[in-house]
């Protein structure tokens, strides 16, 4: 078994002293694939704040046994303020660090990378359009190259899928696919079908959590941990997500 | 045409003109923060609330921009942590600053013996008695502002853009919400003299919002909203001249009548091209 990237011990958070999220406990691998589920409410951005360290523990410990990763992070849209007057390659840009010193600015270097990303993404048209102007494909896909340019070793994306039309949810599972070999991704999402597909492993994230270390979900499980999801799922292909355990 | 170059003799006009500059300009950067993040009742409050340091100060005999200073930036740091915290609704907090400094102010007022001349001129601004040591702290203040924005332009939007974001990417998010807040109020401050404190947050706004028909680009904004910032306020000044009228209110007037003026040839604009596609 190889080192975890983040390992959560039995950690409670929450705001104002009032804990969303209680006694858990989770381990992320430098190979896992977790989709997060749960009910509104039920903490699934808590969960990722606490990663982050947006937000401290109450109780418990966030730890990083191999030093703290890269992390991308993708915010709900719901956060974000699309009126800001900012554009998309200075939305790109902001995922970079800049080389330490007096002044804070990207070397060229860091600049053409932010230009590669933004053709990788075919969004080199849209470079100087301020956020506002976009679709909401085209925000996502912004925002995911934020998360991705400074090569994370850990991905935090918060319900990617939000705002946006069928075609590019499928670019963005496409795209997903493609990466996951190599990183860590954790992805919250309300739609469970469109998830189960891809992910290794499950979260239910409802007051608690509750691992489970397949792509399958029992009956039981759910109704256990109260995770009322859409069970029946829409992809291109249709599929099943409801199986039964072998053993 | 004669009166117009006669009235560059009175030093007076000179230093306004020179303040309606130098206002505008400092302005344009500190607006273009206020209106990006959304803060214009935040920085309301502020202004008002610095009323009761300028009656403190014309009580206790001191320097009444010392007390609008000290007050100022106490109510913008007060404010920042009140919004950082989360626990108290913060219009209602900013609301309650708000009054109470100008309560406050007027109280002292009313205790300080004698007349206090120079109150209206803080309501109102007094831009004709600007002396050159003002200037001189205008200029060197605008002149601080814009090194700074431009050596930390990156750090400085990204945290009033997407805070949560900028601190997992390790940017001191609230050494930079605070230092802003204090540089607010100290922009503010110095500007309550131009146009006075009923009027100063009109001139951190409307250039800002004239020149976001133009642009929105956070570093375009700044350049525009002075240009805009200058244009309205110097024909304030002159209109205020020639028409014999409260310059404050003059130069706001003309700013807003510029934004109407530019919003409506833009509307005709897009008018006339949905009419011929």
């Amino acid at each position: 078994m190889s080192t975890p990237l983040v390992k959560l011990e039995k950690v409670s958070t929450g705001y104002d002293s009032k804990a969303v999220l209680r006694d858990v406990s989770l381990e992320i691998h430098p190979d896992d694939f977790i989709g997060v589920i749960g009910p509104n409410g039920g903490g699934k951005t808590t969960l990722v704040k606490v990663i982050l360290g947006i937000l401290p523990p109450f109780k418990g410990k966030v730890r990083f046994p191999s030093g703290k990763p890269k992390t991308g992070y993708l915010p709900q849209a719901s956060q974000i303020d699309r009126t800001f007057p900012i554009n998309v390659k200075e939305l790109v840009s902001s995922g970079l660090k800049a080389p330490k010193g007096w002044f804070p600015h990207l070397s060229r270097k860091q600049r053409q990378k932010v230009n590669r990303m933004l053709e990788e993404a075919g969004l080199e048209n849209l470079a100087s359009k301020p956020i506002g102007d976009l679709s909401g494909g085209q925000l996502q896909k912004a925002f995911l190259c934020r998360a991705l340019i400074n090569q994370p070793q850990l991905l935090i994306l918060d319900e990617p899928n939000t705002y946006v039309d069928k075609n590019f949810e499928q670019e963005l599972y496409a795209w997903l696919k493609k990466l996951s070999p190599d990183k860590a991704i954790m992805l919250i999402s309300h739609d469970i079908g469109t998830i189960t597909p891809m992910v290794k492993s499950i979260a239910c994230v409802n007051g608690g959590l509750h691992y489970h270390p397949s792509n399958q979900l029992t009956e039981e499980v759910m109704k256990v941990y109260n995770c009322p999801v859409d069970v029946i799922a829409h992809g291109p292909i249709p599929h099943r997500v409801l199986k039964t355990h072998d053993s | 045409m004669t009166d117009l170059i006669s009235i560059f003799e009175y030093q007076f006009f000179r230093h306004a003109m020179a303040a309606a500059v130098l206002t505008s300009i400092l302005a344009a950067m500190i607006g273009t923060y206020i209106v990006s993040r959304k803060i214009v009742f935040i920085s309301g409050g502020i202004t008002h609330a610095s009323f009761g340091g300028i009656g403190m100060a014309f009580y206790m005999g001191l320097n009444p921009f010392f007390g609008a200073a000290v007050f100022a930036v106490l109510t913008a740091l007060g404010i920042e942590w009140i919004s950082f915290k989360g626990k108290v609704r913060e219009d209602s907090a900013i609301a309650i600053l708000w009054s109470l400094g100008m309560a406050m102010g007027i109280i002292f007022v009313f205790l300080t013996p004698g007349y206090t001349p120079d109150l209206m001129s803080f309501l109102f601004g007094s831009i004709l008695s600007v002396g050159i040591t003002e200037l001189q702290l205008l200029l060197l203040f605008c002149v601080f502002m814009a090194l700074f924005y431009m050596i930390f332009y990156r750090p400085l939007v990204y945290s009033a853009f997407d805070p949560e974001f900028s601190k997992v990417m390790g940017i001191p998010v609230a050494f930079y919400r605070y230092l802003m807040a204090v540089f607010i109020a100290l922009a503010i401050v110095i500007s309550i003299r131009t146009v006075g404190i009923i009027l100063v947050l009109s001139l951190f706004t409307i250039p800002q919002i004239t020149a976001m028909l133009f642009t929105r680009s956070f570093a375009r904004i700044i350049p525009l909203a002075a240009l805009w910032g200058i244009t309205g306020s110097v024909a304030g000044l002159f209109a205020a001249y020639f028409f014999d009228i409260p310059t404050g209110a003059s130069m706001i007037f003309l700013l807003t009548l510029q934004f109407l003026i530019i919003r409506g040839v833009f509307l005709i604009r897009s008018l006339l091209i949905r009419r011929v596609s």
